[in-house]
């Protein structure tokens, strides 16, 4: 053993000086045409993220054309404003711009980062892509093969293959959040470029839309830009769409998907979540942190640091404009799947049954409030936060105010939340390994009937 | 962009690298062991990385389980990795708690033994074997990287193995292999220590040395085994594998040794991959996936490596129901041309605006540029060279590229790997 001098090391130091911190002034101007500019200033590099976010995301495509929002955000490079996809590429390669584009439930988005010398160039592109948008025919075709592709490669992935069982059987039969957000193979097989061409139209339209800018910037320096370059473009997408969402279990339900020979068993326990703008927002995620929502939480020291089933276990809310997810994951060696399953209900019990410890408490409130400020490091991550106030419709002062917000949760709302929230009694187990082995030991946990499906009759 | 560095070295050969930032108070803590797979001896492959594990199972002074719960009550992150040529341990902390970072990581470098049971070990080994399955065995191709450093480096080189080791031997390893492992590779003259953010220096200095300074240095790490260097450089001749898995979708990897990490020609290397799959302009993407669709996802990149040879690495998808042959002659032809002639200079400035961006990019965190720091520190005692970096970059011109494609990516300097889907494919399968 090595020895010590003088300094104690018995226990842990105490904290330095507190240092303050505040999220970045959020200012808006609103243009002409509709469109917002929302801006949030970083000068701390010459770096800048402008991400045009349109209020339309998957729930704003008809049912039978699941998959058209996605596809339409990911063909906007594909030919632009008198550009082919070969020079739009390009451009986009000689400004080093990092371009993205994407869809979520509730939003498109359109953006890129850039360093501040190349802001405009981008901006001129950024404008080409979401108004002038070609859709040629033979990229259609390209990027659609490319997507159906993918879902067959993901359903040979024993974890790809949960989460989209997950998805579908945690919502009622034809609930749109019950597939993919890139749209089923049946639906995404049928699209073509005038389905692009006429999403595009009716949704990619600037009154409700948002220009979240981040970094090396002013909102002065943006708004000019946006007003050159978003000129003449003008109108409103129509309402999103709000299904409604019912649990369609009325008992826990175990859906086992064979996969023979497998070494490990991926393991999903999945339901219902909550909407993004949910009055118990804070309670939920101190809530879901205790449980698995950090390294320290009980079904990870649990599953991984007491039993040693697993590498992780995590539980999340996915949450939406609309009720979003539940899920709990893990990878679980096949001998200690049923009783990783058990345990994982029983985890998701006991926090509705007992209120958490004041030191499980204080632990994941502070981790929440002090590993915040780590995804505002980036332009894109700062940005990010611009969007989720712009989709979510957040106070301009929420940031600002998050991390007092969640050190103000207490044990008695934990539970609450716990009550309110969690469903282990009409959840959804989906579980993909070799049903063999697996079988007997689910059976034998009476938590609820066992289904052993084939995936292919689900998943459309 | 010039990124602040003050580095020094403690009594016991610790090597110290600090940058300041103060635009968010937070702090990167950020510690480089220079041992990693490549260390290992034959029969305890997977050690490092099980010892890496073993290094959160507390010290003297920290409890069992609370190494990672120390750190996340007072709201911080905390990870560590391991990797062929080292292994790095790293946190970001609210800057007010620097000094809890510094205590934890000098307990398990100083007091480590002492807090070691044959419990934690069969739990971590457990771990370590679920982490294999989840990742390597039960994952669509998960095994490439073992196979294909399997086929790339002669089986007395240290990279013959992964990182992640066998079940063998995972298995075969004992409470005492991690005590030598220890005693042998964890000491202050074997490591960096880099902070990067809101700190201040002569604070940070007094606190290192307080917390660091009394452990002394180690016994002097012994030569790496086998035979490291790699002599000829290149293969000599062409090395092929096709294996039937558990995939949908066929997938080629091709693969060539070349100079490693550090050197100039790596740097050509590295603009080689920009320029075939950096981005959607780059001619792979162009080529074979735009415009012939003979592949439905290219990538190209090198394994950032410094013990005898990198390897550039290719990967294509094929498009589910079609053979990989066709798309492995058309990524061999895209070489071809790059060999006899050199990339215009338009495509020339555009794979460095690219390279360049991406680096500025990523420097904007500062677990990320801790990082940079400490591995430039580890492997070049140059931690300035993230600021000077660049320039090696923008000195690779056209003909150097032209002629390392036709001196390294050549038929007798390559791999091919192969996967193709084992059983008839499944009800679901398109096409």
């Amino acid at each position: 053993m090595r020895e010590q001098r003088v300094l104690d090391r018995s226990r842990p130091p105490a904290p330095g000086p507190l240092r303050p911190f505040h999220f970045p002034d959020v200012r808006r101007r609103r243009l002409e045409n509709g469109l917002e500019v929302i801006v949030a200033e970083n000068h701390a590099f010459p770096v800048a993220t402008l991400d045009l976010v349109l209020p339309s995301g998957g729930l704003a495509e008809p049912e039978e054309r699941g998959g058209l929002a996605s596809l339409t955000a990911g063909l906007l490079e594909s030919g632009a404003g008198g550009r082919d996809a070969t020079q739009i590429a390009e451009a986009v390669d000689e400004l080093g711009l990092a371009l993205e584009t994407g869809i979520s439930w509730d939003s498109s988005l359109v953006g890129f980062t850039a360093l501040t010398s190349r802001l405009e160039a981008g901006m001129r592109i950024l404008a080409d892509l979401v108004i002038r948008p070609t859709f040629p025919r033979h990229e259609v075709e390209r990027i659609r093969d490319e997507r159906l592709a993918s879902v067959v490669q993901r359903r040979a992935d024993p974890a790809s293959l949960a989460d989209e069982l997950n998805a579908h059987f945690s919502f009622p039969p034809g609930h749109p959040f019950g597939r993919r957000l890139g749209g089923p193979e049946s639906t995404l097989a049928t699209l073509t470029r005038e389905d692009a061409a006429e999403f595009h139209a009716a949704h990619y339209l600037p009154a409700g839309a948002w220009l979240c800018a981040a970094g090396d910037v002013t909102l002065d320096g943006v708004s000019a830009l946006a007003e050159r370059y978003f000129a003449g473009w003008a109108g409103a997408p129509p309402p999103p769409r709000a299904p409604e969402t019912e649990v369609p279990f009325d008992r826990t339900t175990v859906i086992l998907a064979d996969r023979p020979g497998s070494v490990q068993s991926e393991v999903r326990v999945g339901h219902v979540g909550i909407p993004r703008t949910a009055d118990d927002y804070f309670a939920v995620t101190v809530m879901n942190a205790v449980l698995g929502g950090i390294f320290s939480s009980r079904l990870n020291l649990n599953l991984r640091e007491r039993l040693g089933y697993t590498y992780g276990a995590s539980s999340a809310f996915g949450m939406r404009r609309l009720p979003g997810t539940f899920t709990i994951s893990s990878a679980i060696q096949s001998e200690g799947t049923a009783h990783a399953v058990s345990e994982m209900l029983r985890e998701m019990r006991q926090m509705q049954e007992e209120p958490v410890s004041d030191a499980e408490l204080a632990d994941a409130r502070s981790y929440l409030a002090g590993t915040f400020p780590l995804a505002l490091q980036t332009t894109d991550g700062l940005a990010g936060k611009l969007s989720s106030m712009a989709v979510y419709g957040l106070p301009d002062d929420y940031y600002d105010t998050y991390r007092d917000r969640l050190m103000a949760v207490t044990a008695a709302q934990v539970q609450d939340a716990a009550r309110r929230r969690l469903m282990p009694h009409r959840a959804a187990v989906v579980v993909v390994g070799d049903a063999n082995a697996l079988r007997g030991g689910l059976d034998a946990l009476e938590i609820g009937p066992v289904q052993v499906i084939d995936p292919s009759d689900v998943l459309t | 962009m010039q990124i602040p560095i003050e580095r020094y070295t403690l009594e016991n050969g610790l090597r110290v690298v600090l940058s300041q930032d103060h635009s968010l108070p937070i702090v990167s803590l950020n510690l480089w062991y220079n041992v990693g797979s490549r260390n290992e001896v034959p029969g305890r492959t997977g050690l490092a990385h099980l010892f890496e594990h073993m290094m959160f199972q507390g010290s003297q002074n920290v409890p069992d389980t609370q190494h990672i719960a120390l750190v996340e009550r007072v709201g911080g992150s905390i990870n560590a990795s391991t990797w062929l040529d080292r292994t790095n341990y790293y946190a970001t902390l609210p800057a007010s708690h620097l000094e809890l970072g510094l205590w934890l990581e000098s307990d398990r470098l100083g007091f480590y033994l002492p807090a070691l049971t044959q419990e934690k070990f069969d739990n971590q080994r457990e771990v370590v074997k679920n982490e294999r399955r989840q990742r390597v065995d039960n994952a669509p191709y998960g095994d490439w990287d073992e196979r294909m450093q399997r086929l790339l480096y002669p089986p007395d080189h240290p990279y013959h193995h992964s990182v992640i080791g066998s079940m063998d031997d995972l298995d075969a390893a004992t409470l005492g292999d991690v005590r030598d492992f220890f005693r042998t590779f964890y000491a202050p003259d074997n490591a960096v220590l880099t902070l990067c953010g809101d700190f201040e220096r002569d604070e940070a200095r007094r606190l290192i040395d307080r917390y660091f300074g009394p452990i002394p240095r180690g016994p002097g790490v012994p030569p790496l085994p086998g035979r490291p260097a790699l002599d000829p450089l290149h293969l000599g001749r062409e090395v092929r594998e096709t294996v039937a898995s558990a995939v949908a979708v066929p997938r080629i990897y091709v693969a060539y040794r070349g100079p490693p990490y550090g050197s100039q020609e790596y740097y050509v290397a590295d603009v080689v991959t920009e320029l075939l799959a950096g981005g959607k302009s780059a001619r792979l993407y162009r080529a074979l996936v735009r415009e012939r669709r003979v592949a439905r996802a290219v990538a190209a990149f090198v394994l950032p490596v410094v013990t005898g040879a990198a390897a550039l690495i290719l990967r294509a998808n094929v498009p589910p129901g079609h053979a990989p042959a066709p798309v492995e002659e058309a990524l061999l032809e895209e070489l071809g041309r790059l060999a006899e002639q050199p990339p215009a200079a338009e495509e020339m400035e555009r794979a460095l605006v690219s390279v360049e961006a991406r680096r500025v990019l990523e420097l904007q965190k500062v677990n990320e540029r801790a990082d940079q720091l400490s591995m430039l520190t580890t492997y070049f005692d140059d931690p300035d060279l993230i600021n000077t970096e660049m320039d090696r970059y923008r000195a690779v011109t056209g003909d150097d590229v032209r002629a390392f494609v036709a001196r390294h990516l050549s038929a007798d300097n390559r791999v091919v790997l192969t996967y193709v889907p084992a059983a008839p494919a499944p009800a679901a399968e398109a096409e």
